[in-house]
């Protein structure tokens, strides 16, 4: 080989190489993220990727996911065309078909359901990824349907709900300028990689670090001076105990409380009954422990705590267990300062850039008001704080058709692997009249779907992003849309002129539609597409610690709310408690009958490293690293069981069984299983009961319910 | 310049990131049964007083100095770099025999399914004498790998070297954080 040779086959960029660095992002995961990412690219062909050094957001990082770009783009079973079912629903048996028939057949279809039932028996619903959230969400209203729907029914939104219930603003640790990281079911390393660095830092200049979590997880063993293994689901326990513990040591801000908060006598009142010996009952932590983690927050600070998207609140008494956790923010002052937790407002799909668009305005003015969303009504927060339908109750306004029937879906990248009760899910779709889903691959839904679109990546698109610290990005293809797939807002805007939507902003297309979007800021597409790397937008500024109470709290007392005016002005009848009281997370499995048959903990839903829920399950590459689905299971409780690691176990709830395999720790405690989600050959969420809810959210108690595990 | 790769075990995960950039840097065919030339592990070591120490590791070739894989090949395929101090081959008259393996401690040198040839981690040093650092290394987020200089290495005082990891993963003790019941 010489010299050149040896340059090509390490894929050295350069004009002897002819390998050209091609700025992107990887979408593979949530948009809270979406790393900068540098796609080595040779004659069209992607040659391997890195995370770009230069990116403001991610400076070169990739997690194990993102570095596998490669192997995802090139997944062997890319959806190449439309595609029109031929086979029943599920058999995955479809013809190839033209965009100009598969459009026709979407715009004839849609229409009679329009025409026969009304444009609400159409529900609009998004999955991964949420890049095109905007459009589809616009599109869905000037259609006509009040139903648009995202994973958002299971993901992040209850978390936001119960800070606006709190403190009217979602607020992120500052660990920057802190002294305490109260890593409350923090993981980090596998979740969240870019959040390590920081921590590793508060560590090396000597600050402290607790980890509140059920798994002894690397986070803990890194960074914790202090860990709680608590029991799945009582962190609210613990959290109104650490509230007991802050008042009766006088570690309370009194000035503070005093000042931005509204029903501190009531919660004062109500932590009563949660005094140590009792919380330790019921967390199974270790009174010292829980003391010391106490007074380590309260008085080491300033203090600020971790909130992970889901993991709290994918519990049915997940929502009040988040706004138990924030209250401790407000009794020691540390929500709204610096070192605290620091309120800041998104930009542009979750992403808080620190300027506005009119993302909002984008889709509000074309909603329609004629119709009760899906599930409205039977979530009350989630009514008043959602700009959405909630899905779980998507299943049974399908099967039941009340108030109206849903009769056809418009899916992109949509999962029903998400849902609870799955299996009754799908077999549902059998009541459409139609069901349209577009996917890269050809996925367990898509497989339901009457046409299959087929959708490009996104390094085959250009996107709109907008990133922490001013930053605002529109992405070029890095390599052309593999076979005839198609950017998926160019699928909506090219639609919209099929059907003749009374639209001019969606029929004049995506580019069009974001500079309406970012009118004031100062800049356009073209401005951004100039550039290859995110744009430092001038309206944008810098999030001031303080800024916000001072100008009073968006809640309806204007202050912090231990007691909720808002949950108290619901109707009694929903029994939604003003405070933020602890309910056991089995509270409706707890009959003595399935607690015996059923005596295990689940945590449905893990995160490990190559995984990230149904996303690259299928992907070879990461699906080596841990090639079969796997139940974690404690030592102990495994060898009274006689199951020894990789032995074949069925795992059952009382609404389904999954097979897989035995994966034996000590890093669980006796009692708790769990696995991670997302697999077609063992679905977690066939386990979950459908009405196993959150009655303020309607959020699934995922990461809590009753199993048993056996050998088979 | 002589390189080292280091690892740090406090600051490992096992995500096992820099398994998949070895794959995507040196196309590694999977489907075929190959496999790169990095591994993690994810171990729990149980203390013999009770508790556990969880392991987090990753390993490839550890570019021994006095490499006996050298010197176990019988047709010369395998040298060292002269710039980088890399343990690299060209498997161009490799026989197949298998001897480098069976004299890597480590069992670093790999056979490639299609032509039975041997292939190892070369230490990416075509990358490091184009100023780019090995794939694993640049693709690890937490700064438990890193590829430095024999200087850079030694102004660092580092005694976290990879072939120091081994006796750290199974000897030292530390205090499991928590309490185990």
């Amino acid at each position: 080989m010489n010299e050149l040779e040896k340059k090509i086959k390490a894929k050295i960029p350069g004009e002897d190489t002819g390998i050209e660095i091609k700025r992107s992002l990887c979408a593979i995961c949530s948009p809270g993220c979406h790393c900068g990412l540098d796609c080595y690219v040779k004659d069209g062909q992607l040659l391997k990727v890195e995370g770009t050094l230069e990116h403001p957001y991610n400076r070169g990082k990739l997690c194990t996911k993102g570095a596998a770009n490669r192997n995802y783009i090139y997944r062997e079973d890319r959806i190449r065309t439309p595609l029109k079912r031929v086979g029943p629903r599920g058999e995955g048996k479809f013809e190839p078909i033209s965009w100009d028939e598969a459009y026709g057949i979407i715009a004839e279809k849609l229409a009679a359901v329009k025409e026969k039932y009304s444009p609400h028996s159409v529900a609009f619903f998004s999955g991964y990824c949420k890049w095109y959230r905007p459009i589809l969400h616009r599109f869905c209203y000037t259609f006509g349907s009040v139903n648009f729907g995202t994973d958002d029914s299971t993901c992040f939104k209850s978390m936001d709900i119960a800070n606006s219930l709190t403190t009217g603003a979602p607020g992120g640790p500052n660990i920057p300028n802190t002294n305490t990281f109260l890593g409350w079911n923090y993981g980090g390393y596998y979740s969240n990689h870019l959040s390590v660095g920081p921590v590793r830092a508060l560590k090396e200049r000597g600050g402290k670090v607790i980890i509140i979590d059920v798994r002894y997880s690397p986070a803990a063993k890194n960074f914790a001076d202090i860990f709680l293994q608590i029991r799945p689901g009582t962190d609210g326990a613990l959290a109104l105990g650490m509230g007991k513990l802050i008042i009766d040591n006088g570690w309370a801000d009194m000035d503070y409380i005093e000042k931005h908060t509204y029903g501190f006598d009531e919660y004062k009142e109500l932590v009563q009954n949660y005094p140590l010996d009792k919380v330790c009952e019921i967390t199974g932590l270790n009174p010292d422990d829980v003391f010391e983690a106490t007074k380590l927050y309260a008085t080491n600070g300033p203090a600020c705590t971790n909130f992970s998207a889901s993991a709290l609140t994918h519990r049915v008494n997940g929502l009040q267990t988040h706004r138990a956790i924030i209250c401790l923010g407000a009794l020691t002052g540390n929500f709204d300062r610096p070192g605290g937790n620091v309120p800041s407002f998104a930009s542009y799909i979750h992403k808080r850039g620190g300027f506005t668009t009119r993302e909002m305005e984008f889709r509000e003015e074309k909603r329609p008001f004629d119709q009760l969303r899906i599930g409205e009504t039977r979530f009350p927060t989630w009514d008043e704080y959602c700009d959405e339908f909630q899905a779980m109750d998507l299943l049974r306004q399908i099967e039941e058709g009340r108030p109206y029937p849903v009769k056809a879906i418009v899916g992109f990248g949509m999962n029903a692997k998400m849902f609870p009760e799955t299996d009754k899910l799908v077999k549902a779709f059998d009541k459409l009249d139609f069901f349209v889903d577009a996917d890269m691959f050809m996925t367990y839904t898509a497989k339901y779907a009457d046409i299959v679109l087929p959708s490009c990546s996104s390094l085959e698109r250009g996107e709109m992003k907008a990133y922490e610290g001013g930053y605002l990005a529109f992405t070029k293809p890095a390599i052309p849309p593999l076979y005839e797939s198609k950017s998926d807002v160019d699928m909506l805007c090219e639609l919209a002129r099929v059907m003749d939507l009374d639209d001019d902003l969606l029929k004049a297309g995506y580019e069009a539609c974001c500079d309406w979007m970012i009118e004031g800021n100062g800049v356009t597409v073209a401005d951004l597409k100039a550039s290859d790397l995110p744009v430092k937008i001038q309206t944008a500024k810098p999030v001031v610690p303080g800024a916000y109470l001072e100008k009073g709290c968006r809640t309806p007392t204007g202050k912090i709310e231990f007691y909720s005016k808002a949950i108290a002005a619901y109707d009694p009848k929903y029994g939604l408690n003003p405070l933020p009281d602890y309910v056991d997370p089995l509270f409706d499995e707890n009959d003595p009958e399935t607690k015996e048959k059923y005596p295990f903990h689940m945590i449905a839903g893990i995160r490990i490293p190559n995984t990230i829920h149904s996303r690259v399950h299928e992907v070879p590459w990461l699906r080596s690293l841990r090639p079969d689905p796997l139940c974690e299971i404690n030592q102990d409780d495994a060898k009274n069981l006689g199951i020894n690691d990789g032995d074949p176990v069925e795992v059952s709830s009382p609404y389904g069984t999954v097979r897989l395999k035995a994966m034996i720790t000590a890093k669980l405690q006796p009692g708790v299983l769990a696995m991670a989600h997302g697999y077609t050959e063992a679905n977690a969420n066939v386990l979950v009961g459908r009405d196993h809810l959150d009655p303020y959210s309607g959020y699934p108690g995922f990461k809590s319910l009753r199993c048993s595990i056996r050998k088979y | 310049m002589k390189h080292v790769f280091t690892f740090d075990p406090d600051r490992c995960c096992a995500c096992s990131a820099c398994m998949i950039a070895c794959t995507d840097q040196n196309d590694i065919n999977l489907k075929a049964g190959e496999k790169c030339f990095r591994k993690t592990y994810d171990t729990e070591v149980a203390f013999k007083e009770g508790g556990i120490y969880c392991a987090y590791l990753s390993t490839a070739c550890m570019h021994c100095e006095d490499a006996p894989c050298i010197a176990a090949c019988p047709v010369g395929c395998i040298s060292k770099d002269a710039d980088t101090g890399f343990t690299i081959y060209d498997n161009t008259n490799c026989v197949g025999c298998k001897s480098c393996a069976m004299a890597c401690p480590f069992g670093a040198p790999r056979y490639n399914t299609e032509d039975g040839k041997m292939v190892k981690c070369d230490g990416c040093y075509i990358r490091i004498k184009n100023g780019m650092k090995p794939a694993c290394v640049r693709a690890c987020s937490f700064g438990a790998l890193d590829c430095l200089t024999e200087e850079e290495y030694r102004n660092s005082g580092s005694d976290k070297a990879c072939n120091v990891l081994i006796d750290q993963a199974n000897l030292r003790k530390k205090e499991a954080l928590g309490r185990w019941r």
